[in-house]
């Protein structure tokens, strides 16, 4: 037999080589399967399966009487399935077809579908289609393959520019969105969120869930099996405390006047609740939901009026301080309120004439005139008695310089005027600062939402609530997720009898003095007219009422501020009428409006009347 | 040379555990195949083959062990002019699939020669080998080996079929170094191996990275293969360098014997002219592969993007698998060739970790196993042919799985046993089998 002499050296050579490459592998696997397994398995899961996401319906928004504000109709949109066709001359073809029905520019259109196809993702063509080309586009649906119009929830509101500045819009994601919810899952990257107002402070809840089909496709992006189906949950609708009908006569009073711009806040001064709530000018919020074809001729970005005048704008109150001045006035006991005090049209404060609005002079009045005539003369001479420190005093217990506390973004809180808020700023104060504080102008400043909370309080004896819009938010199945209490946030302590020579005052404003065009049969109504001096142009008139059914606590308040609207007394206190009009329908006698009669009420009325307004 | 016909093989004859594994190994790369092709078009003739193959394998097997394995030596010539013979065939009666003249076409199935080309050039190199074993540690004797390959290699190019050669080349090494060659020799062999195949990567390396060209010397170097004066300066330049080096260590009075910078030169100069060669022959796929394999992030959604989803599934199979039948990677096509080069991405899929890991402890023991029949052989020449299947073996293993985990470059080679393909499959068999007659006549009985 041959020796062999098997050199053993080089075979455990090559045993070694053997062994290590298997324990190499080994690690790798290890590597690759056990540790990065779960990664792995996402990628493949995500490389077969085809979502085409169907967004839920977002939550309604309702009025308190019920009436849609938003809601979701069903929308349909086109969509193109890459894979049966390879990108080239066949989608090119396709994309020259489908430009024509649906008017849109061939080229931008060809390579939306190029990339769809190379990238084999879905991809919508187009959304929100017109049913009239719903027809012509089912006819090529049938001979371009991949090509499907599918059914979607899009966000409508009926009333259009309705209540904007409350409800605000949705948009598509920006970018500052997509990375805040990059990890949410509940939203794809087509998707529309809430961008301002309601729609984006209640997000989450109108939501809702969005279904899609779960597709299986293979490496070519053909469609192999549907995994799944998964039915939408639509999102929880929002009850507003808003009245659709108060609203739409504020908007349309507003919309009438002489500039069309300025604010409408009605409360309820039992509550807080916000009856109407109107900014102007304001936008249509389909605006923003319209596809690219139906949007030709807006440039939204450039004319969305996003300042809310009712929680944004400060004016000098103007007249209606005088309600304050005059609770100071009252409270102080240094004025009598039945001495009468001449106005001959001006008022000498020594280095200074300060003039009365009505140039001819009111002859004598008493506080019940003077605040009924709105005589200047009488608050500067009584101002003066009662000292601008009480004014002041008394105009921070009615809450200016503060905020209401609305839940809404960007509360201005307006300026409080008077000699410590002076002292603050390091300088003095005058007689002339003292006449001007006592009947609103100056330095003191007023958002008319807060001009609605200090009305209110005046409706209710004192009380002032955080105003509130939302009612409540139901889910879809029922569970009430949010449901609104009345919260008080201060109140102010008069005595009773100041409290009833206001309202009787407030009450010939309206019977007999300024506010006569609010007047309205059958409702008893306090208000007070204002006009806003504004150096720049045009005053701007306010007008603030509450009103009450006889033997009834008082159910509505009101500011209204017409932006260069000159006088109270003729700009703003019609729209202010036609609010509690529509607020109190239901317990208004039916006589046309046109006929209300001009009934006289009897001074000795007055002031059995005024305490009907005080709430228990 | 004595032989004799045996009957009746004795049980302790039989290397169960190589057999054993072996079928085990089957059976799994079957249940693979059979799941990969699940949705395929050419599904219901890819079982069929699978299926025959099986029986055909088994029998070829039982027919390699039961015949002894001298018989080979015997009739070497006769072992090497048919494999010659056919290899010379397939060129001119061969069908072209995949852009390759490599299949008989028989009424029923296909046949690629190179598949037992392999195996037959085992045979011959340990016939070789075992003849010249004396001079062994002669360079001639290492020549010879290699002069038995190359007229294989050319009908292999031929064709063309570069992962055969790419698995024959470093068997004929490990048979040469089983058989006890001179490392330098070997190490020669090898370094003009390397240096030849390390030209072309480096090209494609400055072609992949452009800037790189700023440096003028690089840029040189680049266009070293563009002209032949640039080539003549180059060689110049090595035979000057070296004859530099020489005389410096003269001077040093080093003892380093001329021999070793003439052999360095003459396999510098050597490696550039096949690595241009190689460059040149190239085909556009196989350049692509290289470069995926230097930087997959170049192209992934071409050729990197295979070796991405292959990586995949095997990842996304865990520790369990997603079962068997239900890797969605695999039998959605995300994986190409995925019941031949890419089965075991099937295999990680489906049957997870331990899949892989029985997988691979299956080819260790084998590999053990053929090692040990190799030791036990009774003469020289069935040592060899061991050594030569067993090398077969661990470079099938090493390039297979390497390219699956991205330890080296996608070549398109199966994984024997694992993969589709009825001719690996009997060859793979015939090989075992004749492991299987070495082992079983250890004994010198006659």
């Amino acid at each position: 037999m041959m020796d062999r002499q098997i050199p053993e050296e080089r075979l455990a050579l090559l045993g070694i080589l053997a062994w290590t490459a298997a324990v190499v592998f080994i690690l790798r696997l290890v590597n690759l399967q056990v540790i990065g397994g779960a990664h792995y398995l996402e990628i493949a899961e995500k490389n077969r399966t085809q979502i085409i996401s169907q967004a839920a319906p977002r939550g309604r928004i309702f009025s308190a009487d019920q009436a849609a504000i938003a809601t979701s109709r069903p929308s349909f949109s086109l969509i193109y399935f890459p894979g049966q066709v390879k990108a080239g001359p066949e989608t090119d073809r396709m994309a020259r077809a489908l430009a024509k029905p649906l008017r849109a520019d061939y080229e931008e259109l060809r390579r939306t579908i190029y990339k769809a196809a190379t990238r084999e993702k879905p991809v919508r063509l187009a959304e929100n289609l017109p049913p009239k080309i719903m027809l012509a586009l089912s006819e090529l649906k049938a001979v371009y393959p991949g090509v499907d119009i599918i059914v979607e929830a899009r966000r409508h509101y009926p009333f259009g520019a309705y209540l904007s500045h409350l409800v605000g819009y949705i948009g598509k994601m920006d970018a500052r969105d997509w990375a805040a919810r990059a990890r949410d899952k509940n939203y794809s990257m087509d998707a529309r969120l809430g961008k301002a107002g309601l729609e984006k402070m209640f997000e989450r809840e109108l939501k809702g869930k969005d279904g899609g089909i779960y597709l299986e496709v293979d490496s070519r992006g053909k469609l192999n099996r549907v995994l799944e189906s998964r039915k939408w949950v639509p999102g929880a609708d929002i009850f507003l405390t808003i009245d659709s009908k108060a609203q739409a006569a504020a908007e349309a009073g507003l919309q009438k006047s002489a500039t069309g711009k300025g604010a409408v806040v009605a409360l309820d001064p039992r509550t807080g609740a916000v009856l109407a709530f109107v900014s102007m000018p304001d936008y249509d919020p389909n605006m923003f939901v319209m596809s690219g074809s139906e949007k030709q001729g807006l440039e939204a970005g450039q004319i969305l009026p996003e300042f809310n005048v009712a929680l944004q704008g400060t004016y000098p109150p103007g007249s209606i301080f005088k309600i304050v001045t005059s609770a100071a006035l009252l409270e102080g006991g240094r004025v009598n309120p039945d001495e009468k005090v001449l106005c001959p049209g001006y008022y000498d404060a020594g280095s200074r004439v300060f003039k009365c609005w009505d140039k001819k002079g009111h002859g004598r009045v008493a506080f019940i005139e003077g605040l009924a005539r709105s005589c200047d003369v009488y608050y500067y001479v009584n101002g003066q008695r009662a000292g601008p420190l009480a004014i002041e005093k008394y105009s921070r217990a009615f809450r200016l310089g503060l905020p209401t506390g609305i839940a809404l973004p960007d509360e201005r809180s307006g300026n409080v005027f008077g000699p410590s808020a002076r002292a603050a700023k390091k300088s003095y104060w005058f007689i002339g600062d003292t006449l001007n504080l006592a009947i609103g102008q100056g330095e003191t400043l007023m958002t008319p939402i807060q001009a609605a909370g200090m009305i209110a309080a005046v409706a209710n004896g004192g009380i002032f609530h955080r105003p509130y819009y939302v009612d409540r938010i139901v889910r879809a199945d029922g569970q009430q997720l949010l449901k609104n209490k009345p919260e008080e946030v201060s109140r102010v302590k008069l005595k009773d009898s100041t409290w009833a020579l206001i309202r009787a005052g407030l009450g010939s404003v309206v019977s007999e003095g300024t506010g006569q065009a609010a007047k309205l049969a059958g409702v008893e109504i306090y208000g007070k007219t204002g006009t806003a001096q504004n150096p720049h142009g045009k005053d701007h008139a306010w007008f603030v009422a509450y009103a009450s059914i006889a033997g009834q606590p008082s159910r509505v308040a009101v500011a209204v501020l017409v932006e260069h609207g000159e006088h109270g007394s003729s700009a703003a206190a019609p729209i202010a009428r036609s609010v509690i009009e529509a607020v109190l329908r239901a317990d208004l006698p039916k006589a046309p409006p046109a006929a209300a009669p001009v009934a006289p009420v009897a001074p000795a009325e007055k002031s059995t009347a005024a305490p009907a307004g005080v709430t228990a | 040379m004595i032989f004799a016909t045996e009957t009746g093989l004795k049980k302790h004859r039989v290397d169960w555990v190589l057999f054993l594994s072996a079928l085990l190994l089957l059976a799994i790369g079957t249940i693979a195949v059979f799941s990969s092709v699940a949705v395929l078009p050419q599904q219901a003739r890819i079982i069929r083959v699978q299926l025959t193959a099986i029986p055909l394998a088994l029998l070829v097997f039982g027919a390699a062990w039961s015949l002894n394995y001298q018989v080979y030596q015997d009739q070497w010539k006769f072992v090497y002019g048919l494999l010659l013979l056919f290899l010379a065939g397939v060129l001119f009666f061969g069908v072209v699939d995949k852009g390759a003249r490599s299949w008989y076409r028989l009424p029923f199935f296909s046949i690629q020669p190179s598949e037992f080309a392999r195996v037959g050039l085992i045979l011959v190199l340990a016939n070789f080998l075992d003849k010249r074993i004396g001079k062994i540690r002669e360079l001639r004797t290492v020549v010879g080996a290699f002069a038995l390959c190359v007229p294989v290699f050319l009908l292999l190019i031929k064709q063309p079929d570069f992962s055969a050669i790419l698995i024959t080349f470093p068997v004929a090494l490990i048979m040469l170094f089983a058989a006890g060659a001179s490392l330098f020799h070997l190490s020669i062999i090898i370094g003009y191996a390397f240096i030849s195949g390390l030209f072309p990567v480096l090209w494609s390396i400055i072609s992949l990275n452009p800037e790189l060209m700023d440096n003028s010397l690089v840029s040189y170097f680049f266009h070293l293969s563009d002209s032949l004066l640039s080539a003549g300066l180059f060689v110049a330049a090595v035979v000057f360098g070296f004859w530099l080096l020489w005389r410096l260590s003269v001077q040093l009075y080093a003892n380093v014997s001329g021999l070793y910078f003439t052999g360095a030169a003459i396999v510098l100069i050597l490696g550039f002219f096949s690595g241009v060669m190689v460059k040149n022959q190239m085909k556009d796929y196989q350049q692509k592969r290289l470069e995926v394999f230097l930087s997959p992030e170049t192209d992934p959604r071409g050729a990197g993007y295979n070796l991405l989803q292959a990586r995949i599934a095997i990842g996304s199979g865990g520790i369990l698998g997603r079962g068997i039948f239900s890797g969605t990677q695999s039998r959605l096509g995300f994986v190409p060739e995925r019941h031949t080069d890419f089965i075991l991405a099937v295999v990680g899929e489906e049957m997870g970790f331990w899949g892989m890991a029985l997988v691979t402890g299956l080819y260790a023991l084998l590999m053990r196993r053929l090692m040990q029949g190799a030791r036990l052989a009774r003469d020289r020449f069935g040592y060899l042919v061991n050594c030569g299947i067993f090398g077969m073996f661990l470079v099938y293993f090493c390039i297979n799985f390497g390219m699956l985990l991205g330890l080296a470059p996608v070549a398109g080679v199966p994984l024997p046993l694992v993969s589709y393909g009825g001719s690996n499959l009997v060859a793979t068999l015939m090989a075992l089998g004749i492991a299987e007659s070495v082992y079983a006549r250890r004994y010198a009985l006659v």
